[in-house]
């Protein structure tokens, strides 16, 4: 299948500054550096492109309110923390498609106006990194940033920042916390980065998989953008699967195939030859989907229509000899263990809800305790700097609506019923 | 079942001196031969604003903004006293949602 970051299947082996231009690299800021910031902007609110960090936000938008919000200087800041579980698609883009990465970074500073970009990496990505730093020093020598690029007027320095490797270190705000040299903690919002950002000025910040997709658009089109995808999720996204199938990997589908295809085509299916009892599309805060639902398409209505998310596209697979009440443990204890502690909320919530289905996992609590989970989330909801305290919720709420014999099993003899 | 006294440890109860009520109140249980009673720290009770915290359970009392002048009337009530009526300010749905949890065994 055709893909626009991949075109010719995930790229293996880092790209060099070469090799990307003879397929038409640096074409596009080339073009856009003659013509208004403005101008990619339009193409790419034209083309539709969402964030694909998570929340699915329009870029053209971000863009155009970064580009318009009162304060200089203005900054872009790449967010490759890539601290979801089983998340990978970040990384192969830094390490094997840098170029693609950097010219989308370079394009998106033009349009917002920025002087400054920053390049927030995991530190835990080494060879990602490296990669980056190599692709820096190429495009410097080659004019296409520092001071006036391509002989322009517009000057642009570029700085990479390895990111701590905890969860909310990936958030936008923590972000702009780290680079501004303080911990990873979330900002309260509003304000938002765009109006107020790095250092307070206004600011952009972008997932990879986002900025990598800009100068395609920016060379070929927004028509040419739309062939792929569906109409309110144009392109394609890059779908990380892990172990639980037997061709773990990245993946890069069009928005709207059916998630069938990806775990089955694409995955090879689920590891064992067992069947699936559950499907979380955007692990590890997404709400599980039954087996039934496999035929969802993957865009964002879609899932929204099937009462889950797309998130950042790692599908994580629940097999039919596997106990949801186990499964939501790990989950539970992880987002307690994440919760960066500044909002008391959150602590209570993240931290109430794992004691409480470890109570049910120890077959104690009875009907009660599984009556309170939807309680402690409503209590909660709304609350906090980010959005980690809404991220337990789905996952625990679908569980008990598809699952209960899971939870029976474990209340009725305090043991898991899996093998 | 023996009695608690659950003492709030988040963010807010704790700045506002919850340790220090959790050492006190151990000190005067002990002193007045309170042997049922063990006194130990919960997480939170989502009342972050009225901290410190403490809770008496299974009684279900809940004592909001308490002060180390206010331990030894906590006291007296665990010893059989009345209920300390000017702490009892916390909202009766926050109450419920709370006691529902301790008595399914969160604690």
């Amino acid at each position: 299948m055709e893909g626009i970051l991949f075109p010719h299947g995930v790229a293996e082996g880092r790209e060099g500054l070469e090799q990307y231009r003879a397929r038409g690299g640096y074409e596009a800021l080339a073009k856009s550096i003659k013509a208004p910031g403005e101008e990619v902007i339009k193409a790419i609110s034209e083309a539709g492109l969402r964030g694909r960090g998570g929340a699915g936000f329009p870029t053209g938008k971000k863009w155009q309110f970064t580009r318009e919000a009162p304060g200089e200087p203005r900054y872009l800041v790449l967010n490759g923390g890539e601290d979801e579980p089983g998340s990978k698609k970040d990384r192969v883009l830094l390490e094997n498609l840098p170029h693609l990465v950097l010219e989308g970074t370079i394009l998106a500073a033009y349009s917002i106006g920025a002087s400054k970009a920053y390049l927030y990496i995991n530190a835990l990505y080494d060879v990602a990194i490296k990669s980056i730093n190599d692709a820096l020093a190429e495009a410097k020598s080659a004019g296409y940033w520092g001071s006036n690029v391509l002989d322009s007027d517009f000057s642009l320095d570029i700085q990479v920042v390895p990111a701590p490797h905890n969860y909310v270190a990936g958030e936008d705000t923590a972000v702009l916390e780290v680079i501004e040299g303080k911990k990873p903690w979330p900002r309260q919002k509003p304000p938002f980065p765009v109006t107020v950002g790095l250092f307070g000025k206004p600011t952009a910040v972008n997932n990879v998989e986002t900025l990598a997709n800009v100068a395609p658009i920016v060379l070929k089109g927004a028509d040419w953008y739309r062939k792929f995808g569906t109409g309110e999720s144009p392109g394609t996204m890059i779908f990380s699967l892990n172990d639980d199938v037997n061709r773990p990997g990245v993946y890069e589908l069009p928005f709207g195939t059916p998630l069938r295809y990806l775990i089955e085509e694409c995955g090879g299916g689920i590891k064992g030859s067992k069947k699936i009892k559950a499907i979380m599309p955007a692990a590890p805060s997404s709400a599980f989907l039954p087996l039934d639902k496999i035929d969802t398409l993957l865009d964002h209505n879609s899932m929204r229509d099937a009462g889950s998310a797309l998130g950042c596209g790692v599908v994580k697979l629940v097999s039919e000899d596997s106990c949801i009440v186990e499964e939501l443990v790990k989950i539970a204890d992880f987002f307690a263990t994440e919760s960066c502690g500044q909002c008391p909320a959150c602590r209570m919530e993240t931290n109430t809800l794992a004691m409480m289905i470890k109570k049910v996992q120890a077959g104690q609590g009875g009907q009660p305790i599984l009556d309170q989970f939807g309680k402690i989330l409503a209590f909660n909801k709304g609350k906090g700097f980010c959005n980690l305290i809404a991220m337990p919720g789905p996952p625990i709420e679908s569980a008990l609506k598809l699952f209960p014999a899971d939870f029976e099993a474990h209340l009725s003899t305090g043991k898991c019923p899996a093998p | 079942m023996s009695r608690v006294c659950l003492v709030c440890q988040n963010i807010d109860c704790k700045s506002r001196g919850s340790e220090q009520l959790t050492a006190e109140l151990e000190k005067r249980i002990a002193a007045k031969g309170l042997t049922d009673v063990e006194v130990k720290p919960y997480m939170c009770f989502g009342a972050c604003q009225e901290g410190p915290n403490i809770v008496l359970y299974p009684e279900k009392s809940w004592y909001a903004k308490v002060k180390v002048e206010d331990l030894d009337d906590i006291t007296d009530h665990l010893a059989g006293g009345p209920h300390v009526q000017r702490l009892d300010t916390i909202d009766s749905s926050l109450k419920e949602l709370i006691y529902q949890l301790l008595d399914t065994g969160v604690m």
